[in-house]
């Protein structure tokens, strides 16, 4: 019976020391994979998978288990980029956000750039309305997840374009050519908002939202010159990025209050600026000529006065 | 692996040796051994069972006169954090709120108000679109508009103290709010709700009175809907020195004196007091409440830490 009691003894401190363990505080790397897999249950709505508690999620998914997350990466390559961590089919806090944010856009004509429409845009996702709080109160959010996506669409257009002309399948197009042509297919990725878009450049305007909406705008404009073929690295760098960016925000605002068929005179007035800036290119470069020659000329006649004056002998 | 083998060894053994009651016996000391040292009440330490007793035993002896303590011991600030809750929150109309441990139903009521005011909004808004309409039309809407001026919203107030809802509840009556509110009995830690059940989860100002936190916040996590919001409101530590010394002293030698005149109480209010300096700070209630699995956990503080709103999402 000694033995019997000394045993019990033995094991219940085993077990004591090991009670800890079995406790299992979740590790940060447990804790994200327990929370991206309580994610994907959102996202698999079309397949309709028993719903699952989050103990048991964190249980089943381990790390080493691949079997059971194949199936699902499939499907979801579709939403998510590149990138390691999201490759291995699991959908972040960020990429989920920019996926409420697009759904929310096509209630962006009826509600505005409002936090409503980002309510129905997450209802849309069978997502709770509550989820609204996780966005910025003044719907600055969409706007500049709208702003951002215009511009890597147009990154894209360009970059194909560029493709084109490499491969020699396209003629190069003239600087002014390509950049009235660059600024018309931005402005024109505006048109199905145009009701609510002047709402959307007030909210760009808020102090608050000042500095990421002259990001976008910065980057926008240096995608443009990038493909333009701009390699200048004096001063002319922001002249040309300034110049851009005033007939872009300029025609923008022509384009809101367009009332003619096809905005053709938001195209006429972007043509006209557009030449107007080239030859404003243009008069500086002849300027800029003169002036040196001038200055040349003046040089030499200053060394000419000082030969005949003899200020200039050598002894 | 090794320590999982040796205690299934062990567990093994005593069920060989001792039968199936040594086996009881061996779970039971492992119960209350755990309960022993687990929680406090106070600064005392007390085990889990005393705790609960405890509390309701402190709850019972203010009920009556909560709202009123609460203005004097806040100096009516109480009243300003519960509207900033209610300014983080933004719900919108058909949502679906439940308000843990919300006994007087102060929340609850508020969220009430923010839902007809913002319905209120909508329907002006609505009204504005359709311009020229007919008598008969105007009155057809408004009778509409009438049956639902919630919008489908709901607030369930579930607190574990009867004394303190049945005092909640004569305030509904006395202040008119008849639609959009359930009362339920019920413990935190263990919901009497279906899983993903409700948009937001509140609890002002009781999550500290709970024995078992991490409980709590699991079951929170699990009647949310998935995009659903986590948001407590709870008295949090100071972190300016100086105002520390003075809320150090107001809450240990003015509160419980406040109790004793108002409520005759001084116990209750003693506990009240120790059980705030008890309560986790910003940042390690933030990693509890990550630890339940919510994403996007931050905090706000108010009045520089005196009180703080942690907000988290179920995604």
């Amino acid at each position: 019976m000694g033995a019997v009691v000394l045993l019990r003894r033995a094991g219940w401190r085993l077990l004591q020391r090991c009670e800890p363990v079995l406790k299992h505080q979740l590790t940060p790397t447990q804790r994200t994979f327990c929370k991206s897999a309580v994610v994907w249950r959102v996202l698999d709505e079309n397949k309709q998978q028993p719903p699952s508690s989050p103990k048991q999620d964190s249980e089943t998914h381990q790390p080493g288990e691949q079997s059971d997350s194949e199936p699902r990466q499939h499907s979801h390559s579709s939403y998510t980029g590149q990138g390691g961590y999201e490759s291995e089919g699991y959908e972040s806090e960020e990429q989920l956000q920019q996926r409420i944010l697009t759904a929310s856009l096509e209630f962006v004509r009826e509600y505005g750039w409002t936090p409503e429409a980002i309510a129905e845009g997450a209802k849309s996702l069978d997502l709770s309305a509550a989820a609204t709080g996780m966005f910025e109160n003044d719907g600055s959010d969409l706007v500049f997840h709208f702003v951002s996506q215009c511009n890597t669409q147009l990154n894209k257009l360009l970059e194909e374009e560029h493709k084109l002309v490499q491969l020699g399948q396209a003629e190069k197009k003239k600087t002014d050519q390509f950049l009235r042509d660059a600024i018309e297919a931005r402005l024109k990725m505006l048109i199905p908002y145009i009701d609510k878009w002047p709402q959307a450049m007030s909210i760009m305007l808020f102090p608050q939202n000042i500095p990421a909406a002259l990001n976008l705008l910065t980057s926008m404009v240096d995608d443009m010159w990038h493909y333009a073929g701009d390699q200048s690295t004096d001063i002319n760098w922001y002249t040309r990025r300034a110049m851009l960016a005033g007939i872009y925000n300029t025609t923008e605002l022509v384009m809101v209050q367009d009332s003619s068929s096809d905005y053709k005179d938001t195209w006429h007035f972007l043509e006209n600026r557009i030449d107007n800036a080239m030859k404003m290119g243009h008069a500086a470069k002849q300027v800029k000529s003169t002036g040196d020659a001038l200055v040349q000329g003046l040089m030499g006649a200053t060394i000419t006065l000082k030969n005949m004056t003899g200020l200039n002998q050598r002894r | 692996m090794a320590v999982v083998a040796n205690r299934r060894c062990v567990v093994g053994l005593c069920r060989r040796l001792c039968g199936i009651t040594a086996m009881r016996w061996f779970t039971r000391f492992q119960h209350t051994d755990r309960q022993r040292v687990e929680t406090h009440f106070g600064f005392e330490p007390v085990s889990e069972a005393e705790k609960k007793e405890k509390v309701q035993q402190v709850f019972d002896n203010v009920a009556l006169k909560y709202d009123i303590m609460n203005d004097f011991m806040t100096l009516g600030i109480h009243r300003l954090w519960k509207d900033s809750l209610l300014r983080l929150m933004k719900p919108y109309p058909g949502t679906r709120l439940l308000d843990v441990a919300g006994g007087t139903g102060d929340i609850a009521f508020l969220f009430l108000d923010y839902i007809y005011s913002q319905r209120e909004i909508q329907m002006r808004r609505e009204l504005k679109s359709w311009q020229n309409l007919s008598w008969l039309e105007i009155s057809k809407s408004y009778q509409e508009t009438g049956q639902d001026l919630l919008g489908g919203s709901h607030a369930v107030i579930c607190d574990i103290n009867q004394k303190m809802m049945a005092f909640g509840e004569k305030k509904a009556r006395q202040l008119g709010y008849t639609k959009g509110l359930s009362w339920v009995v019920g413990n935190a830690e263990e919901l009497p709700f279906f899983d993903d059940n409700f948009d937001i989860y509140t609890v002002g100002f009781g999550i500290r009175n709970m024995t078992n936190i991490k409980q709590a916040l699991q079951e929170a996590y699990r009647v949310l809907k998935p995009g659903g919001r986590f948001l407590c409101l709870e008295f949090s530590q100071v972190n300016n020195p100086l105002i520390s010394r003075i809320y150090d002293l107001y809450s240990f030698q003015v509160i419980p004196v406040l109790g004793e005149v108002i409520v005759g109480d001084w116990k209750s209010y003693q506990y009240l007091v120790e059980s705030i300096r008890l309560f986790p700070a910003q940042e390690e209630f933030k990693a509890m409440i990550e630890d339940a699995g919510f994403m996007k956990v931050n905090y706000h503080n108010l009045a520089s830490g005196i009180a703080a709103i942690h907000s988290g999402f179920k995604l």
